[in-house]
Order: C-alpha cells, then structure tokens, then sequence
C-alpha cells in the first residue's frame, strides 16, 4: 500500500535472459504474472514443504521442481504457480527472506514457466545462484 | 547533504539523514530550511509529498502540520493549497467510505489548527457535521438504527482527533469545544451497546460482552480522564509548540463544509433483511481493533489508557501502510515517537490481527513475517515476549475461538521453522499425560504435525529431545499404507496388471474398458474403486506433481467410476486409507479431485461427517482441515466467476460504446450528401462506405459475443450459487445431526445445559480474571502470573462435552467465515434446518457467528 517507500527496482531485480523480449515487455510480464521463481532452496526441500509453505499465500495450482540437466535430481530452485495475482503478490512480499530447510529463500515475480525452464542451467547444470554462509545477505547471479 | 524528498519522509526519525539528532525542533528546521530554498521550482512537488506523506505516515503528522504551517507564513497561497486538497479528499473519502483515510485526514486536519493553518471554527464544523449524521442513522424514523456502526464509526473519529488538539481547542473556541462534547454524550446515551459474541477470541468473554464497556464507550472514557489530566498525551509529539511564537501570525483558512453519505432507509421491515443490513454496516465499518489482553498487567507496560489507545492506532497504522516493505515496517513498529517502552503492548497488538475475526485486515502470514522482523530487530526484547505470549496462549487455548486456534497453530509452527525449531518443549511435555481430547495436547500435536510438513520427522523429532515423551504426539512417520503388498493379498495381481497398463501408457478409455470387463464385472464397482485408488496413488506417491499427472492422465477413469455420491464417499475412503499416515498427501489429493471434479463438495461433507471422522472431531484437525479446504474451494471458484463478471461487465461498455460509435460514423457518411449538377449524390467513395459498414458490422459483432460471454458467465455464477445454497444446507444439516444426537438435553426449565463449569474454566485458563477487563489499574492486586505454578496439569472436560464444545466452535467459525455467502440462503436455512426443535446451543452458535442477535430467541 505504502508507495513512499516501494522499492521501485524491486521487480525487475531478476532478470531472466532467455525472455523472449524487450525489457519493457518483461516488466508487463512480471506485472501480471502468477508464477513465483523460488530459489536458495536446499536440494532436498519436497515439493510437500514448499506446498505447506506456499499455500499460506494462497491456494497453489502448481509446484515446479528445478532439476539438475544432467542427474534429473533437484537443484536448488523452483516454481510456484498460483491461480490469482493477489496471491503470488503476497507470496513475493511475505515469503521471501525467510527459511525454508534453514535456509534463506529467495522468492520472486517470475514471467511465467514454460517446459524446459526446469532444467537448471549452471554449468555443472545446476542453480547458478550462490549462497554466502548462514547470514541474511545472499549474493544473486543470473540464474 | 540528503534531497529534500529523504528529509520530509524521514523528519522525525532517528535516521542518518538528520545526523542522528533526535531533537524534534532540529529536524524541522533543517527540513524546513531545504524545503524553503527548493521551494521556488519544487512548489507543486512539496505539497504533494507532504500530504502523501500526511495520509501514509499518520504517526509524524504533527510534524507535516508544523511545517505546513511554517511555509504558510512565507507563501499564504501554499497553506489555502492545502486545506483545499484536504477538503477534496475527504469528503471523497466520506462518500467512498474509506475509513481510514477519513480517520487520518481528520487528525491531519486537527493538526493543521494546532500550526494555525485551519481556523478552529473549521474543526468544530467538521466535527458537528459528523455528529448529526452519527444522530440521525441511529434515529429510527429519520435514519436507520442497522447502520450504527457507521455512526460509532464517525464518533470514534472525533473522539481520536482530541488528543491531537484537545488542548487547542478548549483554548480557543471553548463554547463550541463544550457543545461537541455534549453532543456526544447525548448520542451515547441513545446508542445501543454493541455487544458482538461473533467476533470474541476468547469464548469465555462472551457473557462479559453484554456488561462491559464496547469499544466507543471505552475511548469515550478515555478521553473524558484525559480531559481531567489537561489533555496530557504522552505518545502525542507536540512540535507546534517549540514554534508557537511564529505560527501565531500565519493566517488560518476555512475548509468549505463536507457532507456524510446518507445511509439508505431500511428498505424492508423483516427482523432477517434488517440483520443482514447490520451486518453488512459492520464489515463496511467494522471495529479497528478488538483487544486481546494476553499478558498479566504487572507485564504489560505502564501507560495511561489514552496512551495505549494511541500506540496501538500507530502500530496498526504501520503495518496497514508498509505491508509489502519490511524494512520500513520493522524499523517503524520498533522506534514509534512515544516516551516510553511498549513492546507487551506490540506484541498484543499483532497477536489480535493474527486472531482477527472475522478476517485479519492481511493474510495471518503477514503477521508472522513481521514478527520474525522484529524478533531480528529487537533480538535483546522481543523473542522473549513472544513467547510469553505463547505461554498465556497456551494457557487458555481451551477457552480460544476454533478459528482462532488454526491459526495460532499456523502462525507457531512456522515461525519455529524461521527459529530452528528452537522451543522449550519440556514446559509443555505434562500435556502427553492429559486425555487426548484436552485441547493443549491437541495445539501441541496440531503444532508438530505442522512442523513435520514444513521440514522432515527426523528433525521435528530432534527437536523435542528435551521432551521424549512428546514424541508419542507426533504423527506417524510418513509412509504410504499400500494395501498390496504380497501375492496373497486380494487385488495383487489386478493391481500389477492395471500398473502395468500405465506403464505401457495405456490411454484412459482403455483403461475404463478393461477396469469394467476384468473388475466390475467379476467382482463389484466397490473393489474396483479399491484397486484404482490404491493403485493409482501408488504410482503418484512420489510427490505433489506425481499425483497431478497420475490424476489428470486417469482422472476420467476414477470419474466414470464414481458418478454417484456414494461411490464418491467411498473413493475418499479409499485416499484416507491409502495416505492415513500422512494428513497432509490426504487433504492433498482429496483437494486436487476436487478440483478435477471427481469428486463433488457434497461428498466430501458427507465423508468428514461418517462415524469415524466424527470420533476425530475434538481430537484432530484432519477432518476440518479436508472440509475447510472444500468450503474454501467452493468459495474461490464463486469469487473468480464474480470477479470474470466484473471484467466482462466494463468489456462490454466498452465494445457497446466501440459499436455505436462505429455505426454513427458509417452513418454519417451514408448520409453526406453533395450535389452534382443540380441533383444530391453520395458524397463518399463508395469504396470507404464499404469499409465503414464492414467496421459497424464487426464492432455489432464483437459487441454480440462479448454479451454472450457475459450471459454464460451470468449463468455459471448462478448454478455455483445453487451448489453452494445446497453445500450450506447439506454442511449445517450434517452438523445438526451430529450435535443433536450428542448435546446434552435442554433441563425441564429451559436452561441451556453447561459443557463446561465453571471450575472447569479455572483449571484451563490460569489468568482469567486479568484479561478483558479494559482498565489499566495496576494497584488492585491481580492474580500474579506465577500463580501458574501452582495450576495442578489435570483436565476434567469430559469427552463428550469436549466433542460438543469444538464441533460448536467450528459451527460458529464456518458460519463466520462465510457469513456473507451464509446470508442471502438464510430463509432457505430456517426452513430446512433451525426449525423451532433444533437445539439451542447449536442455534446459539449459527447465530453468534452470522452476528444475528441471539435476543430474539
């Protein structure tokens, strides 16, 4: 609600490169989209507790696992989809930053799943995002 | 140096911007001064952020009067700027009942005098203005009593505003002041006492609510001994005063008269219409707060009520205004502008949105993200009094609403998880050795079972070693319970065949086929459905995503198996076999057939009401859990068919609007004429008329189906309203079954019978005397928390009054939670199912979660 502080980069903070399209339509994108990118999870989070987690923002439509390319085991990221924008929002807004599996999880605005995005795409074919010890900060690459 | 946005957003605040100070006079100097020199060229910009920062910082207002004020002495134009904007959106915000924007814009405007920006006549205006539209809708010939909440909403307003300008006002304008306050009083003296049993936390306040003070009596109170203390306000920053000397000279403008939204007549006479109309004023001005007292008062801090009123205003404030932003959020919860320390009263605060009835202002996981904030904000304070708080929760939980309890048990759970599962179990390890009814052992089981599903067994079980004997509470190690598993068992080799079937990637009509000629047909459609579910899950046992596509790939298999409702109570039968020990796969796959529309929401009522669910009532949430997720289903499909509508709605004005301005201009040029020698000729190329028409057409077209969508939307929501009229009826049928076979009988005298007496109430709740009562006395020698020592871990609610207690409990929490889709079947509901012999501790509890008033019966 408060617009003084919004954080105006807040959305556009991830970028994912194989958008097909310009920044401005994947800005539009991330507006209306009902799809969160989970990331920071430890390979060994089910889809059982990311589903008890979630649904506490809303009733979810469907969980994506982030598979390794090569060893089709899970990597370390995720996608939520949820049936309404209000409830993605708030998954976003009050899910990100805290732990899951003791760790901290990332949760943003993705602009939508489509097949092959599980595949992770680090160059061990993994999540390239890299997680610094147990504190609060984390550092992002692209995934 | 910082922009003059980063200094007027943080005045103030203790905050790098302003060097650290926290000398309130400093800040708005320095603020004015910057704002002063970027006046020039920045004008439009200053007065927008100031009322911005005005409506959404509503704690600092006092300083964005101040500096108001200030520029106005050098540039009058800016002050009568102001107070006109502040005309324009309040009386928007009275005609749109936004309540609160009005609150705040009413402070504002209150303090906008104190800086002698609004002359005092003006508030005093505004004030009367409210007074006699809050006396006329609760006239019963001139108004509409039903809207009473509107009319304490508007007294509240008032009421709030003394604080910030009490003071002044008695200063300047003390006749007037008197006639307000007067005229308050006359109107409480003809209001009724509000006395809401639908929306009290603890159960056991319920026939306290009809003696205590309600929550515009209480503030009236309030303010009456603040007008005795000489309108001393703590938690009230006063900065006008440092700058008295030269606010004095500013001149003051009028604020054109506003006007309050008439509240329409009562339409109909009927005792049901007319409830429901008080039901509506209330969602539409419900009670901001409703007070949860949890610790004792030797805990709680110190403070004038006024004061404790006030805080809790800026809290909620807070978390109304940085939802979304946890920084801010945090950091402003923990450092308000008030002299003194108030983290009990924080803590009490966000614990009574959690509980909000009916519905928390934000979902219940705000709540728990902020808390977690502030546990890292305040890591020396806060920890400590939110397990306090847990502990006096605890302590009462038997005496806690049902809904309430759920969600005490969602917010615990997962803030452990953000905490490492740290807590000091062994407190809580007696709770294994009370009845499996008594409803502390069933919070803790509750709290593990939620535990194990956002983290694994092993390390839930880690978690309690320091209470070994609470590992009997956690629930079963999650395994499947495949009935299969050995060449002997019935079903072995069909079940291998049938898997092997889907392995091949038989399609689902083949496989129909095949389940009819080699199951049914030799042995019964109940066996099949045993070797499908059983086997079907097997193969999607693995995770979320396996049972969704084992279902949407066999799904038809399982529908043409289960076309009736028993057959359907059966196949959910089947799931809570295969997944008892795993709650959560079972709600799971219960809900996701839901949604496929394997199964209906009658079927599921009618499963959660068979014998073996209903022996779980009081000591599992697994059935209620399965129903609520059907309700809520039910529900959310209403909502998104309402909200498609909405959207097809405005679609078709606009296509209507397209179509008609389309047809003008082919028109138009139809008929544009010219003269050719002497005789008229079209004047267009017939080329463009052709286009034009083709244009109408398409438009005419477009128009068409955007109606026909509309219609088959129309007739969408229509049949899901008729589904869910007959899932009420079924839902409050299934409940009058099973209460009236089990509720004690009503005496000969007509007393309703007690489910639990009055010592039993002593041996659950330690501190029942401390809460609820509204005044902070601190001399009159309340029980001290250590009494809980002393409290003897015995339970004596017998089992089947427990059962009674919290099937009631959850018959007034649905009825609460759906109260607005519950309403307009209620004639229906009479007719069918509160006929006159209907028990009244069942009908109580309807009426009590609809808000009817239960006087009438």
């Amino acid at each position: 609600m408060a617009s003084l502080f919004k954080d105006l980069a807040k959305l556009s903070a991830y970028r994912d490169r194989r958008f097909p399209g310009n920044q401005e339509e994947y800005e539009r994108a991330l507006q209306t989209s009902t799809t969160v990118y989970v990331g920071n999870m430890s390979f060994y989070t089910t889809e059982e507790q990311m589903y008890e987690l979630f649904s506490r923002a809303g009733e979810i439509k469907k969980i994506i696992m982030g598979l390794d390319k090569n060893s089709k085991t899970p990597c370390g990221f995720c996608f939520v989809l949820y049936y309404s924008r209000e409830d993605t929002e708030d998954a976003v807004k009050y899910i990100s930053g805290t732990m899951l599996d003791d760790r901290p999880i990332r949760v943003d605005f993705d602009w939508g799943f489509e097949e092959g995005r599980q595949w992770g795409r680090g160059r061990s074919g993994g999540q390239v995002i890299l997680y610094l010890s147990f504190s609060y900060k984390y550092l992002y690459f692209y995934k | 140096m910082s922009s003059w946005r980063t200094l007027l957003l943080r005045v103030g605040d203790k905050c790098p911007e302003y060097g650290g100070a926290v000398d309130h006079k400093e800040h708005i100097e320095t603020c004015y001064g910057v704002l002063w020199r970027e006046f020039e060229h920045s004008k439009d910009e200053i007065s927008e952020l100031l009322l911005q920062c005005a409506e959404q910082l509503p704690h600092k207002i006092p300083f964005y009067g101040v500096l108001v004020g200030l520029i106005n002495l050098e540039d009058e134009d800016f002050g009568k700027n102001i107070v006109d904007d502040l005309h324009c959106k309040l009386q928007e915000a009275l005609s749109s009942e936004n309540c609160d924007k009005i609150r705040i814009l009413l402070r504002f405007l209150t303090v906008l005098m104190c800086s002698k920006v609004i002359l005092p006549s003006s508030v005093i205006e505004v004030f009367e203005t409210l007074l006699s539209s809050a006396a006329t809708i609760i006239d019963e010939d001139a108004g509409n009593p039903s809207w009473q909440p509107c009319a304490d909403f508007y007294i509240t307003c008032i009421l709030s505003c003394l604080p910030w300008g009490g003071t002044e006002l008695i200063e300047q304008v003390p006749d007037e002041f008197d006639r307000v306050i007067v005229g308050i009083q006359s109107y409480l003296s003809i209001r009724k006492h509000s006395q809401d049993t639908s929306f009290i936390v603890f159960e056991a306040d319920e026939d306290k609510s009809a003696k205590e003070k309600d929550f515009v009596e209480d503030l009236w109170d309030h303010i009456q001994i603040l007008s005795t203390n000489g309108w001393k306000v703590d938690s009230v920053p006063r900065p006008h005063l440092s700058f008295e000397e030269q606010l004095v000279s500013g001149k003051s403008y009028n604020l054109s008269p506003i006007s309050c939204p008439k509240q329409s007549a009562s339409s109909s006479r009927s005792t049901i219409s007319r409830e429901r109309e008080n039901y509506e004023a209330k969602l539409k001005y419900p009670q901001r707060l409703c007070r949860l007292h949890i610790f004792p008062s030797n805990k709680i801090e110190k403070m004038q009520p006024i004061d404790r009123f006030i805080v809790e205003e800026y809290l909620l404030d807070v978390l109304l205004f940085f939802n979304g932003c946890r920084k801010e959020c945090a950091s402003y919860m923990a450092s308000l502008p008030v002299p003194f320390r108030y983290e009990y009263l924080m803590a009490e605060t966000i614990f009574s949105q959690i509980m909000f009835l009916p519905q928390p202002p934000f979902k219940p996981i705000y709540y728990a993200l902020v808390i977690i904030d502030l546990c890292k904000a305040l890591p020396g304070a806060f920890p400590a009094v939110v397990a306090g708080a847990v502990r006096s929760l605890f302590n009462r939980i038997g005496d806690l609403d049902m809904e309430c309890r759920t969600r005490l048990i969602l917010w615990f759970s997962h803030h452990l998880s953000n905490f490492q599962y740290f807590w000091p179990w062994e407190e809580w390890a007696h709770v294994k050795d009370l009845p499996r009814w008594a409803p502390q052992r069933v919070f803790v089981q509750e709290v593990l079972e939620r535990e194990v599903r956002l983290s694994y067994w092993d390390k839930i079980k880690q978690s309690i070693e320091n209470a070994p004997e609470l590992e009997e509470l956690l629930p079963p190690k999650s395994v499947s319970n495949f009935r299969y598993n050995s060449e002997e068992d019935h079903g072995y080799t069909l079940s291998k065949e049938f898997r092997e079937m889907v392995r091949g990637r038989k399609t689902a009509r083949e496989i129909t086929s095949w389940v009819e000629e080699t199951i049914i047909q030799i042995h019964s459609s109940k066996f099949a459905i045993e070797v499908v579910i059983q086997t079907l899950l097997d193969i999607g046992s693995k995770s979320f995503t396996h049972l969704i596509t084992v279902l949407e790939r066999y799904g038809q298999v399982i529908a043409k198996l289960c076309t009736d409702q028993n057959m359907q109570v059966l196949l959910i039968d089947e799931v809570s076999f295969y997944w008892k020990n795993n709650t959560q796969m079972t709600a799971i796959a219960i809900d996701r057939m839901m949604g496929y529309r394997i199964i209906s929401n009658l079927a599921i009522v009618s499963w959660v009401f068979s014998l073996s669910n209903i022996e779980q009532f009081h000591v599992s949430d697994r059935p209620w859990e399965i129903l609520r997720n059907a309700i809520n289903k039910t529900y959310n499909r209403i909502a998104d068919l309402r909200k498609e509508i909405q959207t097809l709605k405005k679609s078709v004005l606009l296509a209507e609007d397209v179509a008609v301005k389309a047809l003008k201009e082919f028109e138009a040029a139809e008929t544009r004429l010219e003269v050719v020698d002497g005789q008229p000729v079209q004047a267009e190329k017939p080329g463009r008329l052709k286009r034009l028409k083709g244009y109408a057409e398409k438009a005419k077209d477009d128009e068409i189906a955007v109606r026909e969508a509309l219609e088959a939307k129309d007739a969408l929501l229509a049949r899901a309203l008729e589904e869910n009229k007959s899932l009420f009826v079924s839902l409050y049928k299934s409940f009058a079954n099973v209460l009236t076979e089990r509720l004690p009988p009503v005496s000969a005298d007509g007393a309703f019978p007690k489910l639990r007496d009055e010592e039993d109430i002593d041996s659950m709740a330690i501190d029942l005397e401390e809460p609820s009562t509204m005044e902070m006395d601190h001399d009159n020698g309340r029980k001290d928390d250590r009494n809980s020592e002393k409290v003897t871990h015995r339970y004596s609610i017998k089992e089947q009054d427990q059962w009674c207690l919290c099937t009631l409990g959850y018959v007034k929490a649905f009825s609460r939670q759906y109260a607005t889709e519950i309403w307009p079947h209620l004639e229906t509901l009479e007719a069918e199912v509160f006929g006159r012999d209907i028990h009244p501790l069942f009908r109580k509890a309807v009426f009590a979660g609809l808000c009817r008033s239960t006087t009438e019966m």
